[in-house]
């Protein structure tokens, strides 16, 4: 019954049409984009002060882990990287608003900025060991953003997680 | 640039890589309402371009953010505006295939294991799949092979004015894509037609 190398006939032309029609059917509505989606990525890339002279790249979660395994009730530690640059944030829940515990290497008084939907955002300066921390941060859909310090402008962001 | 209050969007009007070539290069000149426009509106091509891949829902949101994060970091560099589309679907085929690497690469994969991967793909959210017809044709189109899975989600999607040129930027012109596609769309009828006997 099933020829996965079926050469031997072809569909006509009005069966291609209908089955075409129902893999239509479920890339709309049986699997369509998540909600809430688009406007997770319309604010993660919605970013202030960016133009050519600055150089811009997106951090990634260390290998084989998902945005998936870090939201929720106890997000904890999770690692962030881009080129050599390494970005190591620990959350902790505090009542409403979490506490945020970084750590940038290569170390460096490189300024980071914490931003939360609705929210203002959040800034501070990490110490020459590279460390930094925010407490009172509002929870909600959040993302880190540092600018390095010395050379030429440059500027990295973690994806948006929903904590 | 500030723009002039009261006058319309550069994209207003216009329809797909016309629209888009707009959105980008209004979002050059700062416009950040021109990059919100563009990822309401590609967002679905990029998440079935990492859904045909093989990607679960989690891992697919997640590449599809990676995308949106990589267009911004190629704002400047793109070198055509109406080629986004195209620029998009290479992007995601490889931010997706890159994770479902790492995702398969645990698993020593045989051929019987790699068919039990593809039959294991989760279901979306029940409510979607509303009657047994959706759930044999969800069942039937995850038991074919990869290939098809994406190819005919590539067709679907290119075959839409917004989407036109995604294929073939993926390398998938039509006239080489059109037989594999009716073998592909026949063994969606047979697998649907035998679903009845509950394999």
């Amino acid at each position: 019954m099933n020829n996965e190398d079926g050469r031997d006939e072809d569909l006509p032309p009005g069966e291609s049409a209908r089955w075409l029609a129902e893999v239509a059917h479920l890339v709309d509505d049986l699997d369509p984009v998540p909600p809430g989606l688009v406007e997770l990525c319309q604010f993660a890339i919605d970013i202030e002060g960016l133009d050519d002279e600055v150089e811009f790249e997106a951090l990634r979660l260390a290998d084989g882990a998902q945005l998936a395994g870090v939201r929720g009730d106890s997000p904890g530690a999770i690692t962030f990287y881009v080129g050599d640059l390494t970005v190591m944030v620990n959350i902790t829940r505090t009542g409403e608003h979490q506490r945020i515990d970084g750590w940038l290497v290569p170390a460096g008084e490189h300024g980071v900025e914490v931003r939360v939907v609705d929210h203002d955002t959040a800034n501070t300066t990490a110490d020459e060991g590279g460390r930094f921390v925010l407490t009172e941060v509002p929870r909600g859909t959040t993302q880190i953003r540092v600018n390095l310090a010395g050379g030429r402008p440059r500027t990295v962001v973690t994806p948006a997680i929903v904590f | 640039m500030i723009s002039v209050v009261g006058t319309d969007p550069p994209w207003n009007g216009l329809r797909g890589a016309e629209r888009h070539a707009a959105c980008l290069l209004a979002a050059r000149e700062g416009d950040r309402t021109a990059l919100g426009v563009i990822v309401a509106e590609l967002s679905p091509l990029v998440w079935h371009i990492a859904r045909g891949v093989g990607l679960d829902r989690a891992a697919a949101e997640d590449v599809t953010q990676q995308v949106w994060l990589s267009l911004l970091r190629n704002l400047h560099s793109l070198t055509e505006p109406r080629a986004l589309v195209g620029w998009l679907g290479i992007t995601a085929k490889r931010e997706a295939v890159r994770t479902h690497k790492r995702t398969v690469a645990q698993v020593e994969l045989t051929p019987e294991a790699a068919d039990q991967v593809v039959s294991s793909e989760p279901m979306p959210e029940t409510e979607l799949l509303r009657g047994e017809r959706d759930r044999k044709l969800w069942k039937a189109f995850h038991a074919l092979s990869q290939r098809c899975q994406e190819l005919l989600r590539l067709t679907v999607l290119d075959g839409r004015a917004e989407y036109t040129g995604v294929a073939e930027a993926m390398k998938m012109p039509r006239g080489s894509i059109g037989p594999t596609r009716g073998r592909c769309l026949k063994n969606l009828r047979d697998r649907y037609e035998d679903g009845d006997g509950g394999t």
